[in-house]
Order: structure tokens, then C-alpha cells, then sequence
């Protein structure tokens, strides 16, 4: 499956509507038709998904909007791969959309720090926000006590296997470092990739093992401490676990070399995993969206695929600690003219559990963060899709992802240079050491998306 | 009387004068008239980002919202980021290589292709092609052919020649812009090869003709014949390799992104990177002003070797 596309950029612009692959909305003034409508800026990865979000979404809404009042909602499909640059430059110019899509927390921060963005505050009562969102989710909208994003999407990190692969060999979903390992080094012993894994397609992909390793290793507590500057990044519980990731890269446990990582694909990775030729995978929920087509009747094979919570590497870290990102947000423009009816908007978006799971089931991308019940699925969702996303509504065991809760320098920093340090070109002290550098600068600039706090297992 | 002749001679010399410089006036205005459009187009594209950019690199600007000045601090900042460094190295690396071995390549081509009629046509389309090709697909199709996995190593391996089996061209950090830079070469050659070869046609081939009389081989013909004829076609060139590497942002971006580990990163992608992953747009305008200044040096010492004479 050719995928120009990153993932991340791709699920986060995705889930912006609940819809997982839509960006953005605007409205009214600026770019957008004055008041009289509220224009939407789109961006998609297929025409599928397109045509699923202008009837599920565009379409349906202006149905329903039949009041005196009402506006009709104008959606214009933008490239998928410029739509935040052409935002970010739009808004910039004066002339931005009125419905801001971002790519999460951390970006939203930025157009709040120019005062791009109208507080959502006086619509929570209106629509039941508090009760819609899972509570860390709505928070992490919030600046300074003021609301200003709703998160659009939910995605969070899973090991994900081959079960006849794991059955001919006898292993089950490591919980532990000493399963893990265990697991690999026999992997490796039998000419198999132990990780799948690659960033030929998407360089940021690097910053998903971080994220991993940080979470079982580290642990939430002390992330989230380090998060709220209340330790450093050159705490050795950071430089560990840098150390171990690039100890199994240079056994060429990932990807089956470090170059190799370099130059995989996707469809390498998961081919891989679907053959045989690879034990696991770590990866997104977003997987759930793109591995259909390597396995079963859509691939020619009679593969299957399932996941397992992350293991737990370090001491006193549970097993099962769930990354949470928040790869999409919708914020209302300043200049919007009707900013209670791009409310109006925003609300049908992101807050209906059933038209977020009916696209889930649909599309396999990712609905918002609300709270949703086992009954409010769908007959047709895939019962392993339906598992992660219970376990993620229950809230427990929550961990951070560097794309979502990281400030924008620092997670270019993670990935970058991150990349050196597989290859020998730094170590992993003077990497935390950099990180930190440039961290606690911005922390101190106020650029650290807001965090929530850890919820144990 | 003589003085009359000269007032009569001097007198009607004076009005078509006169009407001469309404007329050149006129035609000016009618040329100034056409070219306005272009003008302003220009200046709105070019001439008032390009002000806006050295605005801005004076600026702590995000990239939204307002900007506050800085003074130098950006510019001082590039002179101590390793990463500015690398990416100028590359450029640097990328310039002297595309100023060397393309255009020999190119020179040679056209110069084998400029002693042959037959199949002549037929060469020059078949060295163009890849230069009409768009850069995201020959850029997607060398990425498969250099694939460890499926690419021509692979496929050497299978008939018994093993020696690029297991070479990672895009994955090694050593091999990776050397690569990159073969896989542009592949395209611009052929156009090189084409441009050389409209050049050398030109050169008059009685030249040719004495210097065999006087007993000349063909490397001494290229060397006192061609490549004197050619040479403002050649500096021509050679200024604008020079500007395009470094703008070199494409190939680079589809094939390794900057990686692996920087090894390719340029200074297109690490203004970027700055512009719109880091949120520095005042450091990235910084980049992108030492860009342009490349160009306007290199252009400044085209024009200076013109004005001191040289025929280019």
C-alpha cells in the first residue's frame, strides 16, 4: 500500500473531525464567506474518507441546521500535506479561518499565545462539554484556565502481533523487559525481525519509540514530572532507557538494522508482520486505520493480526500503560463572525458518541475523546478496535505522547536528534542533556501544552 | 551663405531630432507598458517576500502573530549551530560536486554526440527524458531501485553478482547524499548534454578544419577549440549550478528527508524544519537570506568578470 503520507500527520489531521481524516473548519470572516456560512477547510487522505465526511459530517449537519439562525456549513477540500501550513500562514496574514484545526494541544498553544483563538469557556455549559470529554481530554485544551481547543481525536500506542506467528513459536505478548528481550533475541535467533519498525516514510516515526520506551520504562510519574519541570531530563531513568533503545537497535532488533530502519516502509513493516518475518510491531491505534490491507482476504493471505497492552520495562511501572495523543483539536478563530454558530458546528463534529463510532466502525480512524459505553459501538466494529477504545475511555494508566504533550522544538528534537544517537554520533547522555536545554527554554516561555496528571494502573 | 546653408541644414536636423525622442519616449512608455504586469507581479512575489524575509530574519517571529526585533541574535545563532554547519557543508559538498562531475559528463556527452549525424536526435531525446520527468516520481522510482530489499542489488544478487547486495544506499548516513546526488545527476546530465551540444554547433567548424590541417587530435580540439567557443554557455552554467545547489530542497526531501541522522540535511530543509516543526520562522528567514546572499554573490562575480571583459 503506498502511503505518500505520514501516519501521524495523516491520523492527526484525520481525527480533527472525529472523522479521523478530515482537518479543518473555518468559518465566516477572513478566508471564510463573512458571516453568512461557515466555510470548512478539508483535507483527506482518499476520496473515500472525503466522500464519507461530506455525508456524515458537512452534509448531515447542514440538513439539521434549520433554524432562522442556522448556517449552512462550505467545505473546501485543501492538499492533506500543506493544510497546516496553509493555515498556520492563512491566520497568520490576518485572514484565517474562523474554525481552526490543529494538529493537538501543542499547536494550538501557539495561535493561543498570538491570540488567534476565542475562548470556548462560554459554550461548555451550552453543549455539556465537561460531561461529553473524558476530563484530561478537555483539559488539555485548556491555557491559563481558559478553554480553547476541543481534542478531535484518540489515539495511543499498542504492541501489535501476528497470533499464528506467535502460536507456531510458542510466545506470548511480552509484559515485561525480561519477556521482551527474551522474545527478541530468540526472534533474532531464527532469522526473524524481532521489531518491525521504520522511518522511511515518516522521520517523526523515530519519536514513537521514544514515546514507548519512555512510558514502560520511565514510567507516567516521572514524565509527567519532568513534564512540570519538577525533574530533569538528564535524570538516569531518561538516559536508561535511550540507552537500552539504542542497545536494540545495534542488535538490529528493529527493523533488522539500524540502516534498514532508515529505508523501511510501512508496507515493509507490516508485510513483515503478516509473513512472518517480523514478531512485533510498536505502534499507534492509528495502525487499526492502515494494517487491514496486509492481512486476509484483502492481502491473499490467511494472516491475522492483534495487539497487546505495552509491556512494563522498568521497575514499578504497570504493564499496560496507554500514551495518550491528541493528534487533533478545533479551536474558533478571533475574527470569526459567528462564533456561537461555530460552536454549533464544532459541537456536532467531536461530541456525538455514535457518530464518532459509527466512523470509527466505518473508516477504522480515530473518534474523538468522549466518553463512550460498550453498547454505544456499533454491530460492525472490529472487536479488537472496540477493545483498545474501551480501554482508553476508562482512563486508567494514562501516559504521554511526545507529539501531543512535548513543545514543538523539543519533539522536533526528540525525532532529529534522536536519529544521531542511533548511529553513534551522539550519546545518549548528551541527548537527554540537549533535551533538556532546549525543553526547559521553552517550559519557561510557556510553551508546554497543558498535561494532565497521571491516573495509575 | 555658408552660414545660411548651416542654419538651413541645422534647422530641419533639429525637428526630426526632436520627434525622434518623442517617438523613442513613446515606444518606451509602450515597452514599460507591456512589461508592467510582469513588474508588478514581481515585485509582489519576489521583491516584497524577499524584504519581508529580511524583515523578518531580524525577528523572534513564530510564524503567527507579531514579531518582535532581535537584532542579530539569529544570525549569531547560525554561526554556532552545529546543525547550520552540516547543512551548509552539504550545499558546499553539493555545489563543488554538480560544478565538476555533471558537467564534465555533460561536456563529454555533448561532444562524443557532436561528431556523429546518425542517431544523433535520437541521443539527445534519449539523455533529455529524464529532465522532463517530474522529480516526485523519478525521485519514487530511484528510491525503489536503491531499496535494499527489491532494489537493483537485489536484483544483481539474483544472477550471481552479489556485490551491492545489503548496500543501503539511502540508509547508510556515509553513502546517502553521494547518492542523493547521483540520483539528481541522472536527471540534469541529459539537459546539460543538450544545452553543450546547441553550443558547440555554433562553433564555426572551419576552426575545426585548420586545427586538423595543423595536425590537432580531438582532446586538443575540445580543449583549444570547443571549449573557448563554449565558454560563455559554460559560465553561464556554472553560475546557476551554483545557485541551484543551493536551493536544493527536492530530491532530498523525497528520498531521505534530511536524514539518516542529518547526513543529507541541506540548508532548504533545515529552513523547513525551522519554518514550520520548530515554529522559528525568524531563524528560518535568517537560512533563507544566506541562501539568497549565495546567489547574489555568485551573480555579482558574473557580472564583475563581464564588466573586467571576459566574453561570458
Amino acid at each position: 500500500m503506498s502511503e505518500p503520507l505520514s501516519r501521524r500527520r495523516f491520523l492527526q489531521l484525520s481525527g480533527a473531525a472525529a472523522l479521523g481524516a478530515t482537518a479543518l473548519a473555518a468559518c465566516g470572516s477572513g478566508g471564510g464567506a463573512g458571516g453568512d456560512q461557515i466555510t470548512y477547510w478539508g483535507a483527506f487522505q482518499t476520496k473515500d474518507l472525503e466522500k464519507y465526511f461530506k455525508e456524515n459530517f458537512i452534509d448531515a449537519y447542514n440538513k439539521a441546521a434549520t433554524g432562522a439562525d442556522a448556517l449552512k456549513v462550505n467545505m473546501t477540500v485543501k492538499q492533506i500535506e500543506t493544510i497546516d501550513r496553509l493555515t498556520q500562514t492563512a491566520v497568520a496574514s490576518g485572514s484565517g479561518p474562523d474554525l481552526i484545526a490543529t494538529f493537538g494541544p501543542a499547536q494550538t498553544l501557539n495561535y493561543v499565545g498570538n491570540g488567534n483563538l476565542l475562548p470556548l469557556d462560554p459554550y461548555v455549559a451550552q453543549y455539556g462539554w465537561q460531561d461529553a470529554f473524558l476530563p484530561w481530554a478537555l483539559d488539555a485544551g485548556r491555557v491559563d484556565g481558559k478553554l480553547y481547543s476541543l481534542p478531535a481525536n484518540l489515539e495511543t500506542m499498542a504492541v501489535f502481533y501476528n497470533p499464528a506467528t506467535f502460536a507456531q513459536h510458542g510466545w506470548k505478548p511480552p509484559t515485561t523487559l525480561a519477556e521482551f528481550e527474551a522474545l527478541c533475541q530468540d526472534a533474532k535467533g531464527k532469522g526473524m525481525v524481532p521489531v518491525g519498525a521504520g522511518n522511511a516514510e515518516w522521520k517523526p516515526a523515530t519519536e514513537w519509540d521514544v514515546t514507548w520506551v519512555w512510558n514502560t520504562f520511565a514510567g507516567p510519574t516521572a514524565l509527567y514530572e519532568a513534564l512540570t519541570g519538577e525533574r530533569r531530563w538528564t535524570d538516569p531513568v531518561f538516559v536508561d532507557a535511550i540507552n537500552l533503545l539504542k542497545g536494540w537497535f545495534d542488535k538490529g532488533w528493529f527493523g533488522g538494522s539500524t540502516d534498514r530502519y532508515f529505508t523501511n516502509k510501512n508496507s515493509t513493516v507490516y508485510s513483515q508482520l503478516a509473513g512472518g518475518g517480523a514478531a512485533l510491531v510498536f505502534n499507534g491505534s492509528w495502525a487499526f486505520a492502515e494494517i487491514g490491507p496486509y492481512f486476509g482476504e484483502a492481502a491473499g493471505n490467511d494472516a491475522t493480526w492483534d495487539f497487546a497492552p505495552l509491556p512494563s520495562l522498568g521497575s514499578g511501572v504497570p504493564a499496560g500503560v496507554q500514551p495518550l495523543s491528541v493528534g487533533a483539536a478545533y479551536s474558533i478563530n478571533k475574527d470569526c463572525a459567528q462564533p456561537a454558530r461555530a460552536a454549533d458546528v464544532l459541537n456536532y463534529f467531536v461530541t456525538d458518541p455514535a457518530r464518532q463510532l459509527g466512523t470509527l466502525a466505518a473508516t477504522g480512524l480515530p473518534p474523538a475523546p468522549v466518553k463512550v459505553a460498550e453498547k454505544d459501538f456499533p454491530a460492525s466494529t472490529d472487536p479488537r478496535v472496540r477493545r483498545q477504545y474501551l480501554a482508553l475511555s476508562s482512563g486508567a494508566n494514562i501516559g504521554y505522547t511526545t507529539w501531543t504533550f512535548w513543545p514543538p522544538k523539543s519533539d522536533t528534537y526528540i525525532y532529529e536528534q534522536m536519529e544521531k544517537v542511533l548511529v553513534g554520533q551522539l550519546s545518549p547522555q548528551d541527548y537527554c542533556a540537549g533535551l533538556d536545554k532546549v525543553f526547559q527554554e521553552e517550559l519557561k516561555a510557556g510553551q508546554r501544552p497543558p498535561v494532565p496528571a497521571p491516573t495509575g494502573a | 551663405m555658408a552660414i545660411m546653408q548651416v542654419h538651413r541644414s541645422a534647422a530641419p536636423a533639429a525637428r526630426p531630432g526632436h520627434a525622434e525622442r518623442r517617438t523613442r519616449l513613446r515606444r518606451a512608455a509602450v515597452g514599460f507598458a507591456f512589461m508592467a504586469p510582469l513588474l508588478v507581479v514581481n515585485v509582489v512575489v519576489i521583491a516584497a517576500p524577499g524584504a519581508m524575509s529580511i524583515w523578518y530574519s531580524f525577528t523572534d517571529w513564530t510564524g503567527l502573530g507579531p514579531a518582535s526585533f532581535v537584532g542579530l541574535d539569529n544570525y549569531t545563532n547560525l554561526l554556532g549551530d552545529p546543525e547550520f554547519h552540516n547543512a551548509l557543508l552539504h550545499n558546499t559538498l553539493w555545489t563543488l560536486f554538480f560544478l565538476t562531475v555533471p558537467m564534465a559528463m555533460g561536456l563529454f556527452g555533448a561532444f562524443l554526440l557532436s561528431h556523429i549525424r546518425r542517431f544523433q536526435m535520437l541521443f539527445r531525446v534519449a539523455y533529455f527524458i529524464p529532465y522532463v520527468v517530474a522529480t516526485v516520481v523519478s525521485g519514487s522510482i530511484w528510491e525503489s531501485l536503491l531499496s535494499p530489499d527489491q532494489g537493483i542489488g537485489d536484483g544483481l544478487a539474483a544472477i550471481g553478482l552479489p556485490w551491492l547486495k545489503d548496500v543501503n544506499f539511502l540508509g547508510d548516513p556515509d553513502l546517502a547524499l553521494g547518492t542523493v546526488a547521483f540520483v539528481n545527476t541522472w536527471q540534469w546530465w541529459g539537459f546539460l548534454v543538450v544545452i553543450f551540444l546547441a553550443s558547440m554547433q555554433a562553433v564555426s567548424p572551419q576552426l575545426y578544419e585548420a586545427a586538423r590541417l595543423d595536425g590537432a587530435n580531438r582532446w586538443r580540439e575540445f580543449w583549444h577549440i570547443t571549449l573557448p567557443g563554449i565558454r560563455p554557455t559554460l559560465m553561464f552554467l556554472g553560475l546557476m549550478t551554483v545557485i541551484w545547489s543551493f536551493l536544493i530542497f527536492d530530491y532530498i526531501y523525497i528520498l531521505t528527508q534530511g536524514g539518516p541522522a542529518g547526513s543529507t540535511d541541506v540548508l532548504g530543509t533545515l529552513l523547513y524544519r525551522n519554518a514550520f516543526a520548530n515554529l522559528q520562522a525568524g531563524y528560518a528567514a535568517s537560512i533563507g537570506v544566506v541562501m539568497a546572499l549565495v546567489s547574489v554573490i555568485a551573480v555579482s562575480g558574473f557580472l564583475y568578470l563581464r564588466r573586467r571583459g571576459w566574453d561570458i
